[in-house]
């Protein structure tokens, strides 16, 4: 029952809402919008010449920003320099080597970690992840510990090395019956995706690349880079203590999650008013601290608002891991922090320094605000709480804390209804040149918490069929049709697919992607039909669920 | 502040153990009872470095609560040995069962405590304890007028690595700033790795404070800040008294400092 493009007339790109702009568009994106997917198709095709190049050299952003504001920029020249843990701290690292490590690397006989691969730890997981070093040390694996997986890594060392010195050329996936595994290596970490779900090896390299910039988002790709070079056994494992949770997180949050999917970002549905003066808030009282890159305020994984430096745009990539640490990191609850923080798309050399804080006790909102300068904590935590006092008295954090409780009086709680088309059972839709998203049901904080629970337990096969599909389960369905879309050698444009369970239209224009679930028994000029009312409400509702203007400082 | 030409470099270090009343203390109001008996419980040594010349004090705050003497707290250690914990029982009475929380480069809380009548400003910054967020908490150090270095006497690798903290103390930080050395988890019984002894013995060697805590129980945590908060004020009041009757009364201070606009 499946057809493409062709045999569906193009009545519907004339039906289109009256304005020549896409639900969504703006002239001025908040975002870079330029597709993972381009990217990653580049990181494909690359040759192994061409890897090792791309890595080497890149201009430092940051520095950029920081010769550019002039007079302060000397005694923060050494953003690499000082940022070099490994420079002052040998006394320190020396001995701080994490005590459980040293333990647990003990008296392992070669008997045990060969029973360890069939342990229940591991055995019948949906997807495993593997992080080594390109001298086959383990780093992190999402399950079991990766201690006893010493054997295993040595094994997916050899493989990559083997292709890569006597053929050549880059090892990219095995695939076998029920199961594909995905390498990907990156400067000098090896990263490996062992997958029995449905997901394309485009999908997999991309949350494999989404890991590997997790790394570096902690310790910057010089830093990364360097430590390898001085030392090309290192346990890395020293460094990431702690940010195990980080990488957990972002890989459950990837498989939940459409903004990954579409490498767009989820902004929360605010009254145009409301995020127009949080905005402002944010751009009066920050607009004389020069230091300053980005102003961000985010809730639940959602987009509030982004004030950012001229000239300086963010990719969602970068956000999503800005969303990932905020989720992840009980820590910024209970008080304010100064933390560092690397961006790998705007700058893999060197950190951002952060002021993240939550707005207040009653309101979810987390403000970030990142800048070049190390020592500006203090500023930077005067203007939040001049931030929060003009939100609380212009009752932002009223709109804000209804959005996040959803509210039934609001038409963005649920769409669906509000729309009125019963046959709609979800849907998702990215506006392509601002990188933004939005679906019929925002997957809800509750479904992501407890998320070392479901990391300890969860991630098995199931058997059963599930009785009533979750929003998750419906962009699980959607991961063929996208891969199908973004598919380098023969993209497809418009795909209609219908079965004894639903049936689901997939449609991509130059302006945005769309993909929606009817009920089975949906005729294709009907589905037509309802995807236009679809879009004229998205078009009708734009000003409030996507953040339409790009303010900078 | 201090007047560069008093020689306060006379007072000597002194090592006391058990229930002690500083020179400096004697014109103060008593001090609240049960301050001085955990003190003495726990057996602290005051570390009277005597005050640095340079050393510039916020006397006074301009909004919110009143105090007399401010300073910046840094609790230290390896990651896992219960920094948060600590401060969050000093700070709200609770303490964080369950779940590790592990802080991210660094937070920055408050809290007034009042000391023989003195009121004390603490502005704490709690650092995550992981290696990598090192290069950014040795900017702070420099500015930290008193240091809570932790272990956790369960984990004798986090004491072992005491030696190096304290290296990197000598390294970033001020010469006169006040440090006080932590065992956490003192109510861990059998799980103990680091004998209170051993602690001790450390701490002398290096001529610092020491306590055994436990942010599970309570036990000295108010008493290690207290400890620390009357440091603040020893190094804010030289040893004469007749400073010290001044200090003690602060709003008199302020407006001596002021000309008089007649």
């Amino acid at each position: 029952m499946a057809s493409t493009s062709k045999d569906v007339p193009a009545v519907v790109i004339q039906d289109n809402p009256p304005d020549d702009l896409e639900p969504g568009a703006c002239h001025d994106s908040i975002l870079n919008p330029t597709d993972s997917f381009e990217e990653f198709a580049s990181e494909m095709s690359s040759s192994l010449q061409e890897r090792n190049i791309s890595l080497a050299t890149k201009s430092s952003t940051i520095s950029e920003i920081q010769s550019e504001i002039g007079e302060n920029s000397a005694p923060m020249k050494p953003t690499k320099s000082s940022d070099d843990l490994q420079t002052k701290d040998e006394s320190i690292s020396a001995s701080t080597s994490n005590s459980n490590l040293t333990e647990q690397n003990g008296d392992d006989t070669d008997t045990e970690k060969d029973d360890y691969l069939q342990s229940p730890e591991l055995v019948n997981k949906e997807k495993h992840v593997f992080i080594l070093s390109s001298a086959g040390k383990p780093i992190y694996s999402r399950y079991g510990n990766e201690d006893k997986l010493a054997g295993l890594c040595g094994v997916i060392q050899a493989l990559v090395s083997v292709v890569e010195e006597q053929n050549q050329d880059i090892l990219r996936s095995i695939s076998t019956n029920d199961c594909k595994a995905v390498f990907l290596v990156k400067g000098p970490l090896i990263l490996v995706a062992v997958s029995k779900s449905d997901e394309s090896e485009t999908q997999l390299v991309l949350q494999l690349t989404y890991a590997f910039n997790q790394i570096v988002s902690v310790l910057t790709l010089t830093q990364l880079n360097r430590i390898f070079e001085q030392r090309r056994n290192y346990d890395l494992r020293r460094l990431l203590s702690g940010a195990e949770r980080l990488i957990d997180h972002l890989l459950i949050f990837m498989e939940k999650d459409p903004a990954f999917l579409l490498g767009a970002v989820r902004c929360l549905p605010l009254p145009e008013k409301a995020r127009e003066n949080i905005t402002n808030a944010i751009q009066t009282t920050c607009n004389k601290i020069r230091d300053l890159v980005f102003a961000i305020m985010l809730a639940g994984n959602q987009l509030i608002t982004l004030v950012r430096m001229k000239k300086y745009t963010l990719h969602p990539s970068d956000i999503h891991l800005l969303f990932n640490l905020v989720r992840s990191s009980e820590s910024f609850k209970t008080a304010e922090s100064w933390t560092p923080i690397c961006l790998p798309k705007f700058d893999s050399t060197g950190f951002l320094h952060g002021h993240v804080s939550y707005i207040s006790e009653d309101c979810q909102a987390c403000l970030l605000l990142l800048t070049v300068q190390r020592d500006a904590f203090f500023p930077l935590s005067q203007a939040k709480h001049t931030i929060a006092d003009k939100l609380r008295r212009s009752n932002c954090l009223v709109a804000i804390n209804d959005a996040l409780n959803r509210n039934e009086e609001l038409p963005t709680t649920n769409p669906l209804k509000h729309i009125g088309i019963p046959e709609i059972r979800h849907f998702m839709y990215k506006c392509k040149s601002t990188a933004q998203l939005f679906t019929s049901d925002p997957i809800s904080l509750d479904k992501l918490q407890d998320y070392r629970l479901r990391h300890k337990e969860g991630g098995d096969i199931m058997e059963k069929k599930v009785e009533k599909l979750s929003d998750i389960d419906y962009v699980r369905n959607y991961r063929k049709f996208c891969s199908s879309i973004h598919c380098t050698s023969t993209p497809a444009k418009l795909i209609f697919r219908s079965n004894s369970c639903d049936t689901i239209l997939a449609w991509v224009t130059n302006g945005f992607e769309l993909y929606v679930t009817f009920d089975p028994l949906m005729e294709k000029d009907q589905a037509i039909k309802a995807v236009d009312r679809l879009l004229k409400w998205i078009k009708k509702e734009e000003q409030r669920i996507f953040i339409m203007h790009a303010p900078t400082f | 502040m201090w007047n560069p030409n008093m020689d306060n470099r006379q007072m000597e270090k002194r090592v006391v153990v058990g229930r002690v009343r500083p020179t400096w203390a004697r014109n103060l109001p008593e001090a609240r009872e049960d301050d001085e008996k955990s003190e003495a419980e726990a057996g602290v040594m005051p570390h009277s470095e005597p005050p640095s010349p340079t050393e510039t004090w916020e006397q006074h705050s301009k909004h919110e609560d009143k105090y007399d003497v401010f300073g910046k707290v840094m609790l230290l250690g390896d990651s896992g040995v219960g920094k948060t914990c600590m401060l969050v029982r000093f700070r709200d009475g609770t303490f964080l069962a369950g779940n590790y929380i592990s802080t991210v480069g660094i937070d920055f809380r408050n809290k007034v405590v009042t000391v023989d009548g003195v009121k004390v400003k603490l502005q704490i910054w709690d650092t995550a304890g992981q290696e990598r967020f090192r290069s950014v908490t040795h900017a702070y150090y420099r500015d930290a007028h008193a240091l809570l270095l932790l272990y956790d006497v369960t984990n004798k690798i986090s004491f072992d690595n005491i030696r190096a903290w304290l290296g990197e103390i000598r390294e970033y930080a001020q010469d006169d700033v006040v440090i006080m050395l932590l065992g956490n988890k003192s109510d861990s019984g059998l799980e103990r790795a680091v004998r209170r002894e051993e602690g001790q013995r450390l701490a002398r060697e290096y001529q610092v404070s020491f306590m055994e805590t436990s942010a599970k129980t309570g036990l000295n945590v108010e008493a290690a800040f207290a400890h620390v908060a009357r440091s603040l004020v020893a190094k804010a009041n030289p040893v004469d008294p007749s400073r010290l009757a001044v200090r003690a009364q602060p709003t008199q201070e302020q407006r001596s400092s002021c000309p008089p606009c007649s």
